[in-house]
């Protein structure tokens, strides 16, 4: 069987036994309303990780999702608060921040060549900034901000439980399987990743694919925030704070490898459900929150593990092939 | 008798620059004494943890979890003192087991890292939050405050807190300066393939070097608790950038190979420079993410910018021009 | 038709710092045809190839690509003529479908997305046409290596390239894969595309040239047609005259009559890049390794050395098993000095006292953990002295100096230690001479000492100017031994091509 879709089914089969295990241990697990709640809960994260899948095709990665998130709902804060610019103009604006944002991550890591992590780790710490300064304040202290407007509002609804944002999740990750597998900048996404000196003799401009790649997760905070203020009908300034791991969680949950060239947005809309389900599944068996925390982290070090280790088997693998193909 | 050059010189300036800076913008509170006393006392921290992380710089690795290990550590010392009624004894215990528990996470970093050959900034960003969640656990997202026994309270006061980062400074300085486990440090840091073959264990110096950044990591977490006479889960979050960035400023390379700790502590007395600045100025700490990150990006940008081929080969071609010219 | 030149390169001229590299090199190669080019290692192949695809500028001379001169400056002129380049280091994307590959860069589009079905169709032409064992929905990560090499071949078909540049296509090869791949040369004679192939391996280039090339210190030796193409012959023109004067090209070898010291009987790895070796080396013995590239001779040496597991044979030194690591091999007596010096040799961001103290800190004086600065230093500055190290400054980072200062650092720091084996791996690789000499000398005097001395080098003329008897590898075996008699570059090549009496 191919390794890819070895890993995806390994994806798969970790989505069910979680889900068969939590419907065991609760008996609120397992019912089409929770379901449908775990796949909305799941958008936010699973819109963001397209871009953040992107990235790590290239051997990237991004930390400032969250920050952006924040900065891109700020500034519409801001509009709504104190200007009379219309909603639909708003929004723009604050995909318009999310591009900035993106691009000046794309710009910092592609050009100035500062290492992913801490380039956007860096970053992180400015667009907070940021949202704190712009933030809207009440006496002096910084206060949350509603964004009431029914225009505004109804982007957090949807048609009954099919809530628009799990609409537009399964939009854009189709939409972004599609540029993935079928435009050379997808393309371009993989080679830049697994091979950048073949990409580089094939005449791909190296420095743009990763600069774009980061202008699309920018997009996709841009818009994560925009549904999920959407949906709190307000904002403050700790929106999205922590959020840039459960992005990241989805990738590499979904078989997307770090060390680029590898995944897909599939696999991410996979990891992203499961990252959701076992959100759900903890706050239904009444536990602390914190223990979600602690859940996190120890599966993302299991699966980094098991996919170390899977690629090691699978290399070994392809190893004895070829040299048993050198039997003379 | 080494001839000082400019390079050499320019820590020093910058510091000097830094005090004439704040001098001038806050003359009567930036000078006194008590300030003064609270710059010495944030930087301590800085420079106890960037003491122990340096080994994990120097092999090109990187520890983000050392701020929720700040605070996991600060609130097992807390937690133990508190459960043995604030004796004595309860703060010995506290330290024993919060030297411990900071150990365990540095070897559980290092033995994932050199088995799986997993990315560390994975690892210890995943650790990182279990380290907040396991803290939010233990606390129940409460703040425990702990103002006794003065056995306790008096590691926070100072001069105690400057004189561990004297003690952390020196001995790390010895081990990477003196031994030969330090010249191991740097040779894996600078080729790990060639130090293999010299004989070192890359596996037990990496090993080795996430263990002492736990330690002092649990260091610097019970001077936080003691300074602050409390703890919650948050404490010493954001403190791995801190740390990173007092490294980077001091001159380690984060690909490894390079940097010393007189740089690291010269590193962290400026952000706590820096800090202090931003505090007596009124910036409120919220914000002082925009000029960390701004400092981050210049550092290391400037650093990794040093080291571009084509940025060295348009240095030379002006090199060369100019000799034309002239 | 045969006969028209497809390209030319005229009087060209090379060098580096001064130093002549390529004086009036002719090379052509006509339409259709298989063009070998070979030469010892320095002889100015790769400069030349690397001239002809625009990587390298010309001092002087010119090129004409189908009658017309050119003028390149980057790859991507020399591909827009129609000429591509084969890589060693194998330019594919692994997580590509082999169409991806292919067309990398430049997909067919429909609509703004890549036109799948096109893509394959047309790879699948590519493929039929020249007969490739191939489909072109196969991910390149599934290929063997070999596999991977006819994917790279078909990427510079599907751009109609007129001119494939082969650079020692068969070094990672498998039989089976090499042999597939001599099919396919064929195949693409007989439609007419140019191949240069570099190679070192003669039988290789027996059977598949049409024409070939030799260059000999950097400038031409000979152009000979297929019947001319001898293998005898051919080492003799690489080589120049069969005996000559200057050392190196021949010499007598002998027997070292002193007792044993490292004895390896039966090495073999898990795949077989080595098999079932077995040798003895006499204390105070240079022993030369000579072979071709890929031989297997680095690889048996890092397993003896303990760097690389192996999966059964022992080695003992004086009677004692090692343990294969380095650890307790460099404790055991042993030193090594990597062929990938850069990579493998030395920590560039320190200097030479710390480089030359590495492996030293055992001897090296200590008041409890803290190892004497001045006794450090000192062993620095006597491995300067000692190896002749120039400018002296032990300070300098190892990392700006010179090729030939790397490697008398990475020397100098086993001499400093009482060595019983030293496996010395293509020691002298871009150095130049004058160093060549230096460490040579230091080689012949540690083997008076009486230290084993192991010499594996792709230079004849080292190879038979140092060592004092030479086992030839091939294929992972050891195939011949010189021991006595006056043995020549020419005997050894032979038996390195495998042309045994």
């Amino acid at each position: 069987m191919k390794q890819q879709n070895l890993r995806r089914i390994i994806s798969l089969g970790m989505l069910l036994v979680l889900v068969a295990l939590f419907s065991a241990l609760s008996k609120y697990f397992l019912n089409p309303n929770n379901l449908l709640e775990i796949i909305r809960d799941a958008a936010v994260p699973g819109i963001i990780g397209v871009g953040v899948t992107y990235v790590i095709i290239t051997a990237g990665i991004d930390l400032s999702t969250g920050a952006e998130m924040a900065l891109v709902a700020m500034v519409m804060a801001n509009i709504y608060r104190y200007t009379l610019i219309p909603i639909p103009i708003m929004i723009l604006v604050g995909i318009l921040v999310g591009l900035l944002c993106g691009l000046f991550n794309g710009i910092i890591v592609a050009k100035l060549h500062l290492p992913e992590f801490i380039g956007t780790l860096a970053t992180m710490g400015i667009f907070r900034a940021i949202t704190y300064i712009i933030a809207i304040k009440e006496n002096g202290t910084i206060t949350s901000q509603p964004m009431k407007a029914y225009s505004y509002a109804i982007l957090g609804k949807g048609f009954g439980r099919i809530y628009f944002v799990t609409i537009a999740f399964i939009v854009i990750s189709v939409i972004g399987q599609i540029v993935l597998k079928n435009t050379r900048f997808g393309t371009n996404l993989y080679s830049v990743g697994a091979n950048p000196k073949a990409a580089e003799l094939s005449g791909i401009n190296i420095a743009r694919t990763r600069i774009i790649a980061y202008v699309i997760v920018g997009f996709c905070a841009a818009l994560g925030a925009i549904f999920t203020t959407a949906r709190l009908q307000s904002t403050t300034a700790l929106l999205g704070d922590g959020f840039e791991f459960n992005p990241i969680a989805a990738s590499v949950i979904g078989g997307v490898s770090l060390a680029g060239g590898y995944g897909d947005i599939l696999g991410t809309f996979i990891g992203a459900i499961f990252m959701a389900a076992l959100e759900n599944g903890v706050l239904k068996l009444q536990m602390n929150t914190a223990y979600q925390y602690v859940i996190k982290g120890c599966i993302i070090i299991a699966v980094v593990i098991f996919d170390a280790w899977f690629n090691s088997v699978m290399e070994k693998r392809a190893q004895e092939a070829a040299a048993g193909g050198k039997e003379e | 008798m080494k001839k000082l050059t400019l390079n050499q010189l320019s820590k020093p300036i910058i510091l000097v620059a830094f005090f004439l800076i704040l001098t001038i913008l806050r003359p009567s509170s930036f000078l006194s004494a008590s300030n003064l006393g609270n710059v010495l006392w944030s930087v301590s921290v800085y420079g106890i943890m960037v003491s122990g992380t340096i080994f994990v710089f120097l092999l090109g690795g990187i520890d983000l979890s050392i701020g929720s290990l700040c605070g996991l550590t600060a609130v097992t010392c807390v937690m133990t003192i508190r459960h043995f009624n604030y004796s004595t004894t309860g703060v010995l215990l506290g330290i024993l087991l919060t030297l411990g528990v900071g150990l365990l996470a540095g070897l559980v970093h290092g033995v994932i890292i050199t088995t799986f050959k997993v990315p560390a900034f994975l690892v210890t960003f995943a650790t990182q939050i279990i380290f907040l969640g396991l803290s939010m656990i233990f606390t129940n997202n409460k703040i425990l405050s702990c103002q006794n026994p003065p056995a306790f309270t008096m590691i926070g006061k100072n001069p105690v807190p400057i004189i561990l980062m004297i003690i952390a400074a020196a001995i790390s300085w010895f081990v990477l300066r003196k031994t030969a486990t330090g010249r191991y440090v740097y040779a894996v840091g600078g080729n790990p393939q060639a130090a293999a073959i010299s004989g070192i264990s890359v596996t037990k110096i990496t090993i080795m070097a996430y263990m002492i950044s736990g330690f002092t990591t649990a260091i610097g977490g019970i001077v936080l608790a003691s300074m602050t006479q409390q703890c919650m889960a948050s404490t010493g979050s954001g403190y791995e950038q801190f740390v990173i960035m007092a490294g980077v400023i001091g001159g380690i390379s984060l690909l490894g190979g390079e940097g010393t700790v007189p740089g690291a502590i010269f590193g962290a007395v400026i952000i706590g420079l820096l800090q202090n600045g931003l505090n007596l100025m009124s910036v409120p700490s919220t914000q002082h993410g925009l000029v960390r990150g701004i400092v981050i990006i210049a550092a290391v940008g400037f650093d990794a910018l040093q080291r571009d081929p084509a940025f060295q080969g348009w240095l030379a071609k002006r090199k060369q021009a100019r000799a034309k010219n002239a | 038709m045969a006969n028209e030149i497809i390209l030319e390169a005229k009087n060209i001229y090379k060098s580096f710092s001064g130093v002549p590299v390529l004086q009036d090199v002719h090379f052509e190669v006509r339409k259709g045809e298989v063009h070998a080019l070979m030469g010892e290692n320095g002889a100015g192949k790769s400069t030349l190839i690397k001239i002809i695809t625009g990587v390298y500028s010309k001092d002087a001379g010119s090129i004409w690509w189908e009658g017309k001169e050119v003028q390149v400056s980057s790859y991507a002129d020399v591909q827009k003529l129609g000429i591509a380049c084969i890589y060693q280091e194998l330019s594919v994307e692994p997580p590509l479908t082999v169409a991806q590959n292919v067309f990398l860069g430049r997909e067919p589009r429909k609509f703004g997305l890549i036109d799948h079905k096109k893509m394959i169709k047309d790879t699948e032409a590519l493929i039929k046409q020249y007969g490739f064992p191939l489909k072109a929905t196969d991910l390149v990560s599934n290929l063997g290596i070999g596999l991977r090499q006819l994917v790279e071949i078909l990427k510079g078909l599907s751009c109609d390239s007129k001119l494939l540049i082969m650079d020692e296509p068969t070094a990672s090869l498998s039989g089976k894969e090499a042999e597939s791949l001599f099919g396919i040369i064929e195949k693409l004679r007989e439609k007419e595309v140019s191949i240069i192939y570099i190679s070192h391996r003669l039988e290789e280039v027996y059977r598949l040239s049409d024409r070939l090339t030799v260059l000999r210190n950097g400038k031409n030796a000979a152009v000979l047609n297929h019947d001319e193409i001898e293998p005898r012959k051919v080492i003799k023109t690489m080589i120049g005259k069969e005996v000559d004067e200057s050392a190196g090209s021949a010499k007598e070898m002998r027997t070292n009559p002193n007792e044993v010291v490292l004895d390896v009987k039966d090495f073999s790895d898990d795949i077989g890049r080595f098999k079932n070796v077995s040798f003895q080396a006499h204390k105070g013995e240079i022993l030369g390794f000579g072979g071709l590239i890929g031989a297997g001779r680095t690889e048996l040496m890092r397993a003896i050395y303990g760097i690389d597991k192996h999966k059964s044979g022992t080695a003992t030194l004086n009677g004692v098993e090692l343990k294969y690591t380095a650890k307790s091999s460099i404790q055991a007596g042993f030193g090594f000095v990597p062929e990938d010096r850069r990579n493998q040799g030395f920590i560039p961001l320190l200097s030479t006292v710390k480089n030359v103290a590495l492996t030293n800190y055992d001897i090296i004086k200590a008041s409890g953990p803290s190892i004497s600065d001045k006794d450090e230093r000192d062993m620095g500055i006597r491995a300067i002295k000692q190896i002749d190290i120039r400018p002296d400054n032990p300070d300098k980072e190892v990392g700006l100096m010179s090729g030939g200062n790397q490697q008398k650092v990475v020397l100098g720091k086993w001499i400093m230690r009482d060595l019983k084996v030293l496996i010395v791996d293509e020691p002298t690789a871009g150095i130049d001479v004058g160093a060549k000499d230096q460490i040579y000398a230091i080689l012949e005097d540690l083997a008076k000492q009486g230290v084993v001395v192991i010499l594996v080098t792709s230079d004849l003329q080292e190879l038979i100017r140092v060592s004092h008897r030479i086992l030839v590898m091939r294929k992972g075996s050891i195939i011949k031994e010189f021991n006595s008699g006056v043995v020549t570059q020419s005997m050894v090549l032979e038996a390195g091509s495998g042309i045994v009496d």
